[in-house]
């Protein structure tokens, strides 16, 4: 586990300056271009956003002549951003939470105790990380309103939380083995219990394999398109992903109004990147690694 | 290891997550194959051996599907190449990395349904990418990205290239910094050039990530490509830009034909399973080799 | 077919409304329709807490989403679980819920009266029996430019009525340099809307159109694919506008409201914003007439309508509460909060002020209409034949002829996939046969 903490090394340095060759005039080139792909559609989104349907008829990709906000009041007011967007942080939070607790309770044991068919269970959990959720939603659906969990918070949240354990299990199982035994030793011969000991020390030593779970699986819900459309169908549950497609859909004969839409359902994650820019990278990077 | 007073107490730690794995992953892979045998209206209906199969392996819908995701795997060279290339150029000589990295990174925050809403835009017919086009007299490119049956399933593939590199770049730089500095180092003094390091020195040193991102992309191309389709043509113009998940998508809800989709579900986990022993068996097979 | 004269006959015969439930038994209701007509939700709030103040008891509604109207209550009522009140699409989308036992029959629990002229069509009957009341109209249409017509020469207060004259309008307006017909195809749904309108044309009888999507009938026959050729022949002139493959189907028909198209299919609840942005310069005409059918030429209206399910333990008062639902207060309410007509006959249109819509209502709800033979469409013709051929044919990659075939072909794959189903869309089509 290389950790958050942990510093990457310096990249190394230039070459010296008459070394430059083409290469160096290519990898500018290349740097270039790529910078410019990438950031071209939220440019396109951001100004188009503030423009007049009239202006954006002319006018596509320049900028504003003024700044119209009006698509904005439309967009915040006429619309449910806010509530989309805390229905997709409830199921994120409450599933990545679910989904932790029972798999540091299985990753603990499978990690640190002696049992029959560990092996068999972590390797069949791991191999469920490659089974994509489209193959199991026919008979989920049908169950789900047969119990009649469609649309309802609780359903939808053990949904997501069963989809991100089996990588949960993963990284934890792998990061509570690297976790040292004498720590571990030293509190059971304190006295604690099995669950003390997982709850009072390692749990405690595990925030980086913790923060990786928080990020990876909180996207992996947040950007959930499927599950969305299919388990949740009243409107007061919809997430932000779906959201975006009923908005699209109202609004796509006007596309400034859509790109303010866009732009208030990319805020959240936006800003949350900016902020908490390392963790986002070295969180994805290092459960990608890891997984 | 923790031993117990009771030889029971694991088990105890392990029931929850058994009974939610079971529950969401063992109860619809076993129901799927049942299911597919069925010919199922609302919860059940009568067994009709394998004539799902039949129906379905005949229908032309359900070829295009298939073909569309066969192409979409040509992302994954793509992406990967310009994700090793980009995190190469960033992790050897370009002051303020972190900055680009930054940047970089920023698509791949973007969500799905955003993004290809954007891009949507972008490339309509009398949209700003042709308008430029056009005006700098590159007529040729100003394709009917949307419209042109010929041309759509290619418009996705550039909308999940431009987002998935977002992350390739990020994840092929971490590994670069975790390379050992002192071979990149010592075959610089030798003088080797930068095509050189590049191939011989740095992309041995990545295969395993290589290899590792090239197998996520495959399943992700073949089986995680729903919203993007969902968003941007809802499978047209006519069938060709038609995926399996879109096929099963829509058998389940539009057609009300569960006992379809869960035969296809069925086969796409069993094409799941073949393809990753197939990936695995390979992966395994140039390691050992490797080592001989 | 409905007339006015008996419609509006059947509107003075009809019984004093009793009085609405007494009982004040709590209801549940699952509807649709908010996304199409900005609006109706707060109707239904408004309607609902009327009929509780009525006496009517609680009704529990949920909005539902576009892709799980149907899937969601037929799983529910498979399981016992359906809502007393159901939102119902007209023809096969809610025809199959009746065929696999989840709609009761109206009749006898709705009065004959309000079945009669709640503006339900004809699509909503089986073998005898009614299953939806109807709620609001969806008259098709398509919409022309005046200003643009007028440019080109044309007269904009006469379009074209038959195809000739339609061609020579799209000459017209090419020429004046704007493209003539079209919209946007990206998402499908004008593809619905002219195989709707153009394959009307070559019908008798709606049961035609079911015959021919169950394979009874051919769609090689030159007849029955001629609504795919006329639209080759459009595509083919050069009419339609360049970017329709790219555009789904609103931003399409804004291109008329902007004045960057001359014609486009459309949709009556369209019209009040439409003409109101046009100042006033918007025309609207039926499907210029190519075929011999007998449905050809008669306006297509299309309704939105309320079922009751067959699991509901309180029929009567669902009965009840959609009866209230077409009491003149209420209908009156419909137009009060969402600017749109209902249904029912005996709607007061004296408080219409845009012409336009006069005219919807007047000769589309009010005169000898045809019902929109799309609504009978199997879902996988929907998906696998109509979607494909409208989108291939308009971007040239497809002949009318070869979309005969292809539909043909669709045809037979359904009925691989649904045996079951075959018999009762046979039965429908005898329904529908007069």
């Amino acid at each position: 586990m290389t950790g958050l903490a942990a510093q990457p090394q310096a990249p190394l340095a230039l070459p010296e300056p008459g070394k430059r060759d083409w290469s160096t005039k290519f990898t500018h080139a290349i740097l270039l271009i790529a910078v410019f792909t990438a950031l071209f559609p939220s440019y396109f989104m951001f100004t188009t956003s503030f423009k007049t349907n009239e202006e954006y008829r002319y006018n596509k990709i320049g900028l504003p002549q003024q700044l119209m906000l009006e698509q904005y009041g439309e967009a915040i007011f006429q619309n449910e951003f806010l509530r989309w967007m805390l229905n997709s942080a409830t199921y994120a939070l409450g599933s990545v939470a679910l989904s932790t607790v029972v798999a540091s309770l299985a990753a603990f044991a499978i990690a640190r105790m002696q049992f029959r068919g560990k092996n068999v269970l972590l390797a069949l959990s791991t191999s469920l990380m490659v089974i994509p959720p489209v193959v199991l939603v026919v008979p989920l659906f049908l169950f789900f309103v047969q119990l009649d969990l469609i649309s309802t918070y609780h359903g939808t949240i053990l949904i997501y939380a069963g989809l991100v354990t089996p990588f949960s299990i993963y990284l934890l199982v792998s990061f509570f083995r690297t976790l040292p035994t004498e720590i571990l030793e030293a509190a059971l011969i304190d006295g604690a219990s099995p669950f003390g000991v997982l709850w009072r020390v390692v749990i405690p030593l595990s925030a980086p394999a913790l923060v990786t779970l928080l990020i990876v699986n909180t996207l992996y819900v947040w950007n959930d398109l499927l599950i969305a459309l299919l388990f949740l169908q009243d409107d007061n549950m919809r997430t932000l992903m779906v959201g975006i497609s009923v908005f699209q859909g109202r609004y796509n004969h006007q596309v400034p109004l859509t790109m303010a839409g866009m732009v208030m359902a990319s805020l959240p994650m936006l800003i949350l990147y900016i902020i908490f820019q390392r963790f986002f990278i070295s969180g994805l990077a290092s459960g990608a690694l890891k997984g | 290891m923790i031993r117990t007073r009771n030889a029971f107490v694991p088990y105890l730690f392990v029931a929850p997550c058994v009974a939610l794995l079971a529950f969401i992953f063992g109860y619809p892979l076993v129901k799927i194959f049942e299911f597919s045998f069925r010919q199922i209206r609302g919860f059940t209906g009568p067994f009709v051996g394998l004539r799902n199969y039949q129906l379905i392996l005949n229908q032309p819908t359900f070829h295009d599907a298939i073909t569309n995701n066969a192409k979409l795997l040509l992302a994954v060279p793509i992406i990967i190449v310009i994700s090793v290339l980009i995190a190469i150029v960033l992790f050897e000589r370009v002051r303020g990395w972190r900055v680009y990295r930054t940047i970089l990174f920023v698509p791949y925050i973007l969500s799905v349904p955003i993004v290809a809403v954007v891009l949507k835009n972008i490339f309509q017919f009398n949209g700003p990418f042709n308008e430029t086009v056009r005006a700098l007299g590159m007529e040729f490119l100003a394709l009917d990205w949307l419209g042109d049956p010929n041309v759509a399933i290619w418009t996705i593939m550039i909308v999940v290239i431009w987002r998935e590199v977002g992350f390739g770049i990020v994840l092929m730089l971490s590994r670069l910094l975790g390379l050992n500095a002192e071979t990149l180092e010592a075959a610089q003094l030798d003088g080797a050039n930068w095509r050189q390091r590049v191939l011989y020195v740095i992309v041995p040193q990545m295969r395993g990530i290589i290899e590792f991102y090239a197998v996520v992309n495959i399943i992700g191309m073949v089986a995680a490509v729903f919203a993007y389709v969902f968003m941007v043509t809802k499978g047209g113009p006519g069938t060709s830009t038609q995926v399996m998940e879109l096929y099963i998508f829509n058998m389940l809800t539009r057609n009300a034909l569960p006992g379809i989709a869960s035969a296809v579900s069925v086969m796409l986990f069993i094409a799941f399973v073949i393809m990753i022993l197939i990936l695995f068996f390979l992966l395994r097979r140039s390691r050992s080799r490797e080592l001989a | 077919m409905k007339s006015a004269t008996a419609l509006s006959l059947g509107a003075t015969l009809s019984p004093v409304m009793k009085p609405f439930a007494q009982s004040g038994v709590d209801l549940s209701m699952w509807y649709w329709g908010e996304q199409e007509l900005p609006g109706l939700q707060a109707y239904v709030d408004q309607a609902v807490a009327a009929w509780s103040d009525a006496g009517g008891g609680t009704v529990d509604v949920l909005l539902q989403d576009t892709d799980v109207v149907i899937p969601q209550f037929q799983t529910a009522a498979a399981a016992n679980n359906a809502p007393d009140v159901q939102f119902l699409w007209n023809g096969i989308y809610h025809m199959e819920s009746v065929w696999f036992g989840y709609l009761s029959p109206l009749n006898g629990l709705v009065s004959d009266a309000v079945l009669a002229e709640s503006g339900a069509t004809d699509l909503s009957h089986f073998e005898g029996n009614q299953y939806r009341v109807g709620w609001y109209p969806l008259q098709m249409v398509i919409f022309y430019n005046k200003v643009l017509f007028d440019n080109a020469g044309l007269d904009a207060d006469a379009p074209p009525a038959t195809w000739d004259a339609l061609l020579g309008a799209c000459d017209a307006l090419v020429s004046s340099g704007v493209p003539a017909f079209g919209g946007g195809i990206q998402d499908g749904f004008w593809g619905e809307w002219y195989f709707g309108q153009a394959l009307a044309q070559s019908l008798d009888t709606p049961g035609e159109a079911i015959q021919l999507f169950i394979g009874d009938l051919d769609f090689r026959e030159p007849r029955y694919r001629e609504c795919w050729t006329r639209l080759e022949e459009l595509v083919v002139n050069g009419y339609m506008n360049d970017d329709m493959s790219s555009l789904e189907l609103y931003p399409g028909i804004d291109k008329v409201v902007t004045g960057d198209l001359g014609m486009s299919l459309s949709i009556g609840t369209r019209i009040p914003a439409d003409n109101a942005a046009m100042d006033g310069n918007l025309g609207i005409m039926k499907l210029p007439v190519f075929g011999q059918g007998a449905l050809a030429d008669k306006p297509i209206v299309d309704s939105q309508g309320l079922g009751i399910s067959t699991n509901s333990a309180n029929k009567d008062e669902a009965a009840d509460f959609l009866e209230f639902l077409n009491s003149p207060g209420q209908l009156d309410a419909f137009w009060n909060v969402t600017s749109w007509m209902p249904s029912n006959v005996n709607w007061d249109s004296s408080v219409i002020e845009d012409p336009v819509v006069q005219q919807a209502w007047d000769e589309w709800n009010l005169g000898e209409q045809a019902p929109y033979v799309s609504n009978l469409i199997p879902a996988q013709f929907w998906t696998d034949a109509m979607f494909v051929a409208s989108q291939s044919i308009v971007g040239g990659n497809m002949t009318g002829e070869e979309a005969g075939e292809q539909n043909a072909r669709v045809v037979q794959e359904w009925r691989d996939f649904n045996p079951d189903l075959v018999e009762n869309y046979q039965k429908w089509a005898e329904d529908l046969g007069n």
